[in-house]
C-alpha cells in the first residue's frame, strides 16, 4: 500500500470529511420537508386535479352543451352525459352527468376535447374520501366543488 | 431530620464511603430516574439530530416540535399486546428483557456524576462497570436463543461475536489508561473516582498525558464502544436489511422497550467510562490554568446559563411559531417548557445549588457530547460487512491497543528504564 492512502486511513480522513457533510446539513435551513396542512405546496397551472364543469357566473347556467365529446375522448368511458332540449330557448341542457373520479387518471383529454371549456381539471388536489360511493361525482357536485374531506376520529 | 440530611450533605462523601444505606437508596432512585429521563432526552435528540442530518424535520406534532413524541411512543408501547412466541422457551424469553436492563443499570452504580455524587466507590470500580456491562451479551443470546427463530438467533451470535472481540481492545485502552493513574503515587487505582482524582493531581487529563499516547487509547476506547453497544456503523446485529431487527425481532410491546432502554442506558454507561478515564470526569475545563476563586465562581455559574440560554432558545421558538388556531396549544406548551427551563437555571444560581450541581453538569455536558457523536455517526457512516468488522476488531485495534500500552508504561517507566539500560550497558 502506497504512503497517501494508508496516512488517509490512518488519520480517517474520509470518514471525518462524510461527518463534516452531514454535520453542514443539520442547519434547519435545509429541511426540505412541507408541513403539509400548514405549508401546501406550489401547484402549477398546468395540474391536472379535480374536474370542475362551469357554469355562466351571469346567470348560473351551465356551460355544458352535451355535445357529448368528453364522454367519446375519455379513454377510462367514465364521463356520462344525458340532455335534453330546452324547448324555451333551443339549447341543449345536461339533465344526467357522471364523473366517475375513482377510475380518472386524470389525463386531461376530456377537458381538452370540450368544445365550450366548460369541463376543465382545476388545481384541487385534495381527493381523499372515507368511501368509494363519494367519488362518482354528478353534475351538482361537479359544478360546486368537492370539498375536502375531514379527517374523523 | 434536618441535621441528619444537612450533615450528610456537609460530609463531602458518597453514601458509600458515609455508609448510609438510606442517602444509598435515594441516590439509586434518583440516578434510576435520571437515566430513564436521559434515555427519553436521547430518543427525542436522535430523531431530531437524525433526521436534520437527512434534510427532514423529524417528529413536530407531538407537543412542539415533537417534544412528546418519546411519552406517546412509551404510552403505545405500554399498551401494546404483549406476544410471547408459541415456540419460545418461556423462561427464557422472559427473563432475558430484565437481565439486559438489569445490567445496563447496575453500571450505574460506580459512576461518579462529581466528588459526592456517585452512589458508592469501588476500589475495582472500573472492573464492576466492564464485568456488569458484558453480562448484557448474557441477556441478548438469550433473546436471542429463546426466541426460537432464524433472524433472532443469527442476531445475536453476530452480536456475542462482535462483543466478545471488541472487548478485547476496550480493556487494553483502559489497562492503559489506568497504568496512568499509577505514574504519580506508584500505586494504580480502578476505583472511578480514584481515576478522576489522579487526573486532578497529574494536572492534565488523560487524553492529552504523553501527547498521542492517551489520544489514541482513548480513540481505540471510543471506536470499541460504538462496537460494544452495538449501535451504527457496528449495527451488525440489528442489521434492519439483513436480520430484521436482529435479537429482538420477537420481542414487542414492553418487552422490547426494555431492551431500547437498556440499550440507551448501555451507551450512557461506556460513554461515563470514557469521560471519567480520559475527559477529567467531573473536573470543570482547565483546572489548571483558570484556578482562583475567580474563575471559580465564574465556571459556578456555566451551568444556570446553560439552561438560561436553552430557555431562550425555546422562549425564541414561541415567537417563531406560525400563528395559526391549531399550533396554539403547541406554542403554549414551548413557552412553559422555556419557563421551566429558566426556573431550573434559576434554581441554579442559589449559591448551595451551585456548588454541588456544577461537577454534575460537567460530567453530563462531556457524556451529552457522546451521545452526539452516536447520532453523528449512525446519521453519517454505512454499516461494517462482518469480515470487515472482525477485521477491524482484530488486526487493527488489538495491535493498536496492545502497543499503545506497552509505549505507555515504557514512557511512564522512562527514568526506571534509562537506568537501568545504564546499568546494564555499565
Amino acid at each position: 500500500m502506497s504512503l497517501k492512502p494508508l496516512l488517509r486511513k490512518m488519520f480517517l480522513v474520509d470518514l471525518i470529511k462524510g461527518l463534516k457533510v452531514t454535520f453542514n446539513y443539520q442547519a434547519p435551513s435545509e429541511a426540505i420537508t412541507e408541513q403539509y396542512p400548514l405549508e401546501r405546496p406550489v401547484i402549477f397551472e398546468r395540474f391536472r386535479g379535480q374536474p370542475r364543469l362551469s357554469v355562466n357566473p351571469d346567470t348560473g347556467e351551465s356551460l355544458c352543451i352535451v355535445c357529448n365529446l368528453c364522454a367519446l375522448a375519455c379513454p377510462e368511458q367514465l364521463i356520462v352525459v344525458k340532455g335534453e332540449r330546452n324547448p324555451v330557448t333551443r339549447r341543449k341542457e345536461p339533465v344526467a352527468w357522471t364523473y366517475d373520479l375513482s377510475r380518472c387518471m386524470f389525463c386531461g383529454l376530456c377537458a381538452e376535447a370540450c368544445s365550450t371549456d366548460a369541463l376543465e381539471l382545476t388545481q384541487d388536489y385534495e381527493m381523499a374520501l372515507y368511501s368509494r360511493e363519494g367519488m362518482v361525482l354528478d353534475q351538482a357536485a361537479l359544478e360546486r366543488g368537492q370539498e375536502p374531506t375531514r379527517y374523523e376520529k | 431530620m434536618l441535621d441528619a440530611i444537612t450533615g450528610y450533605l456537609n460530609s463531602g462523601t458518597t453514601p458509600g464511603e458515609y455508609g448510609s444505606i438510606f442517602w444509598a437508596t435515594i441516590y439509586i432512585l434518583v440516578i434510576t430516574i435520571g437515566i430513564s429521563l436521559a434515555v427519553i432526552a436521547m430518543n427525542w435528540l436522535e430523531r431530531k439530530i437524525l433526521a436534520h442530518m437527512q434534510i427532514r424535520l423529524g417528529p413536530m406534532r407531538v407537543g412542539p416540535h415533537g417534544l412528546l413524541q418519546p411519552f406517546a411512543d412509551a404510552l403505545k408501547l405500554l399498551i401494546k399486546e404483549d406476544i410471547i412466541p408459541e415456540e419460545a422457551d418461556k423462561l427464557v424469553f422472559w427473563s432475558a428483557p430484565v437481565v439486559v436492563t438489569m445490567t445496563a443499570f447496575t453500571t450505574f452504580l460506580v459512576v461518579p456524576f462529581g466528588r459526592t455524587h456517585a452512589v458508592t466507590d469501588m476500589n475495582i470500580g472500573v472492573l464492576f462497570m466492564l464485568g456488569i456491562s458484558s453480562l448484557g451479551v448474557l441477556g441478548i443470546i438469550m433473546a436471542g436463543w429463546s426466541s426460537n427463530s432464524h433472524y433472532p438467533l443469527m442476531g445475536s451470535l453476530r452480536s456475542s461475536a462482535q462483543m466478545v472481540s471488541y472487548e478485547i481492545a476496550m480493556g487494553l485502552a483502559i489497562v492503559s489508561a489506568v497504568l496512568m493513574t499509577s505514574l504519580q503515587t506508584g500505586t494504580g487505582t480502578l476505583s472511578m473516582i480514584g481515576i478522576v482524582e489522579a487526573q486532578n493531581a497529574q494536572q492534565t487529563w488523560f487524553i492529552f498525558k504523553f501527547f498521542p499516547l492517551g489520544f489514541i487509547a482513548f480513540g481505540v476506547f471510543a471506536i470499541a464502544m460504538v462496537a460494544e453497544t452495538n449501535r451504527a456503523p457496528f449495527d451488525l446485529p440489528e442489521a434492519e436489511s439483513e436480520l430484521v431487527a436482529g435479537f429482538h425481532t420477537e420481542y414487542s410491546g414492553f418487552r422490547w422497550s426494555l431492551f431500547f432502554l437498556a440499550e440507551y442506558a448501555a451507551m450512557l454507561a461506556v460513554s461515563s467510562i470514557a469521560v471519567t478515564l480520559w475527559l477529567g470526569g467531573w473536573m470543570r475545563p482547565f483546572p489548571n490554568f483558570l484556578s482562583g476563586p475567580a474563575w471559580e465562581t465564574a465556571f459556578s455559574f456555566i451551568p444556570a446559563l446553560a439552561l438560561f440560554v436553552l430557555a431562550g432558545m425555546c422562549l425564541l421558538g414561541t415567537v417563531r411559531m406560525p400563528k395559526i388556531p391549531q399550533m396554539r396549544v403547541q406554542t403554549v406548551g414551548l413557552g412553559i417548557f422555556g419557563t421551566l427551563l429558566g426556573l431550573v437555571g434559576l434554581v441554579l444560581l442559589v449559591p448551595a445549588v451551585r456548588e454541588r450541581v456544577q461537577d454534575i453538569f460537567w460530567f453530563v455536558t462531556k457524556v451529552a457530547f457522546f451521545m452526539y457523536l452516536y447520532i453523528w455517526y449512525r446519521g453519517t457512516f454505512p454499516r461494517y460487512r462482518f469480515d470487515q468488522l472482525m477485521k477491524v476488531g482484530w488486526k487493527v485495534l488489538l495491535p493498536i491497543g496492545l502497543a499503545v500500552l506497552i509505549a505507555t508504561a515504557m514512557v511512564g517507566l522512562y527514568p526506571e528504564l534509562a537506568a537501568a539500560v545504564v546499568g546494564v550497558v555499565q
